[in-house]
């Protein structure tokens, strides 16, 4: 049933393959720690997504979906590999049920489903550890990056807006850092967690506005030093909640300074 | 006798208080955290709602219009104090756990909802069926919530241990999430979804609609 269109760079399939293709060296770089443990949890977290999307498919008479796919790789490589499997599925089941298909699938939705299923996963284990960035991950990222920046999936208004705004805050509490630490820290969970094309701000100006409330909560969340995971995580769910109000009220402004200019 | 029936059924699902008239979320937040408290708040509101209801509806005719509601709140205020004095009484740890809540039934959108919507107009036979129903479609959902957070969010079931937590040398680790309040928004509105997809006729129209492209408008 899958046609060409489907598949075109710009469609919502052609979104999901392009983002696949970004996160496959992330995967590699954290499969190497311990392959075997985590195939295991990549499995889990791709066979619990996919179960949800055939059920939510055959239920809605739609084509099968496929979107699940993204977060089961984000929420894998960022997991920690110890956890419990079952823990496991519990996150991917909320995050793509609760973020994603309640709302009609990929692309209705406003929050990223993989920061939806970290967050409740860090609400409801909280003495649970997230894999810290590493320095591998984070060279990992950049090829991925890189492509979804020349396709125009990610903006790069967002990241420099993330990017400025964290290094104001970061100056202001007078935080001796090294710019590649809190670059390593940040790049993974920005580039795919708050980047993310569905849940980020639209508009030229939201997206810097966007960009900027992101990188504030995630130096606001973490303890003092380098920016944590789980604060990368937070930071992306209430910035995708903000991201609609922000792209309204710049739209209002517009409108409003395009009325003014034509009466 | 089956019209008689429908009152008491129909609060159950069709016209259930808290997933088709979303009234009395509030104590539905407050308290399912565990299976006990959420058990004895369903008893404390049925038996509220069922003697309010009575009464309101026995003295419905000397009850003066413009002063109804304020008639109403008394009656269902002495009905609680005095339930509440009762669970007091002998059941003083539940009623500890359920603080203000049995207090504030009084408040309740669906005790005061019945009272001024059916047992001003009806009879006394027919108010008390109407009030056990909605009582019952009102616990029916509360002990439904509260078996789901108090088994994920502790493994166990009225303090019985379902799931061994990792804490004494079993799998199961609590869910943090299910002690919190917005857990219980998450499963009443998967709840109200579900019943919806189930009795599509609940569904209410959208206020507003996508403007079709290409349609004549």
């Amino acid at each position: 049933m899958i046609g060409i269109d489907h598949l075109s760079p710009r469609s919502v399939g052609g979104v999901t393959i392009a983002q696949c293709v970004a996160l496959i060296a992330p995967l590699a770089v954290v499969a190497t720690a311990d392959p075997e443990r985590f195939a295991l949890n990549l499995v889990a977290a791709l066979v619990a997504a996919l179960v949800w999307e055939g059920i939510f498919a055959t239920l809605r008479r739609r084509v099968l979906s496929f979107h699940g796919v993204t977060t089961a790789f984000i929420v894998a490589v960022v997991l920690p590999p110890e956890i419990a499997i079952w823990q496991i599925v519990f996150a991917v089941s909320l995050g793509v049920i609760l973020g994603e298909l309640v709302f009609g699938g990929r692309g209705f939705g406003f929050v990223q489903p993989a920061a939806v299923a970290l967050s409740l996963l860090l609400i409801s284990f909280p003495e649970l550890q997230l894999r810290q960035s590493t320095t591998a991950l984070a060279v990992a990222t950049v090829p991925g990056a890189v492509l979804l920046l020349l396709m125009g999936l990610i903006s790069w208004r967002v990241l420099v807006g993330a990017i400025i705004a964290s290094a104001v805050l970061l100056a202001l509490r007078g935080a001796e850092m090294e710019p590649v630490t809190v670059a390593t820290a940040m790049a993974f969970a920005l580039v795919f967690l708050v980047c993310d094309p569905i849940s980020a701000a639209a508009t030229p100006i939201g997206r810097w506005i966007y960009g900027a409330l992101a990188g504030g909560l995630v130096i606001v969340f973490s303890p003092p030093g380098a920016p944590t995971a789980e604060a990368m995580v937070f930071a992306a769910l209430m910035s995708g909640v903000f991201a609609p109000l922000i792209d309204h009220v710049v739209i209002l402004i517009h409108a409003r300074r395009e009325m003014r200019r034509h009466a | 006798m089956t019209k008689k029936l429908t009152y008491l059924t129909g609060p159950l699902i069709d016209q259930n208080p808290i997933t088709l008239q979303i009234l009395g979320i509030c104590s539905a937040l407050a308290v399912t955290t565990s299976l006990a408290t959420a058990l004895v708040m369903s008893a404390a509101l049925t038996a509220v709602l069922c003697l309010s209801s009575a009464t309101i509806s026995l003295i419905r005719h000397h009850i003066p219009n413009v002063i109804r509601l304020i008639v109403q709140i008394v009656i269902i205020a002495s009905m609680v104090v005095v339930i509440d004095e009762i669970l007091k009484a002998y059941a003083f740890g539940i009623s500890r756990q359920l603080s203000v809540f049995v207090g504030l039934i009084v408040t309740n959108c669906l005790v005061m909802g019945r009272a001024e919507a059916f047992a001003m107009r009806n009879p006394v036979g027919p108010s008390v069926l109407d009030a056990l129903g909605n009582g019952l479609g009102y616990s029916l959902i509360l002990v439904l919530i509260g078996t789901i957070r108090e088994l994920f969010g502790t493994g166990a079931i009225l303090g019985v241990t379902v799931f061994v937590p990792v804490s004494e040398e079993g799998w199961f680790e609590p869910l943090g999430l299910m002690q919190l309040a917005p857990s219980a928004f998450f499963i009443i509105g998967a709840l109200i979804w579900a019943i919806r997809s189930r009795w599509s006729q609940q569904v209410e129209t959208p206020k507003l609609s996508l403007v079709k492209i290409g349609a004549k408008r």
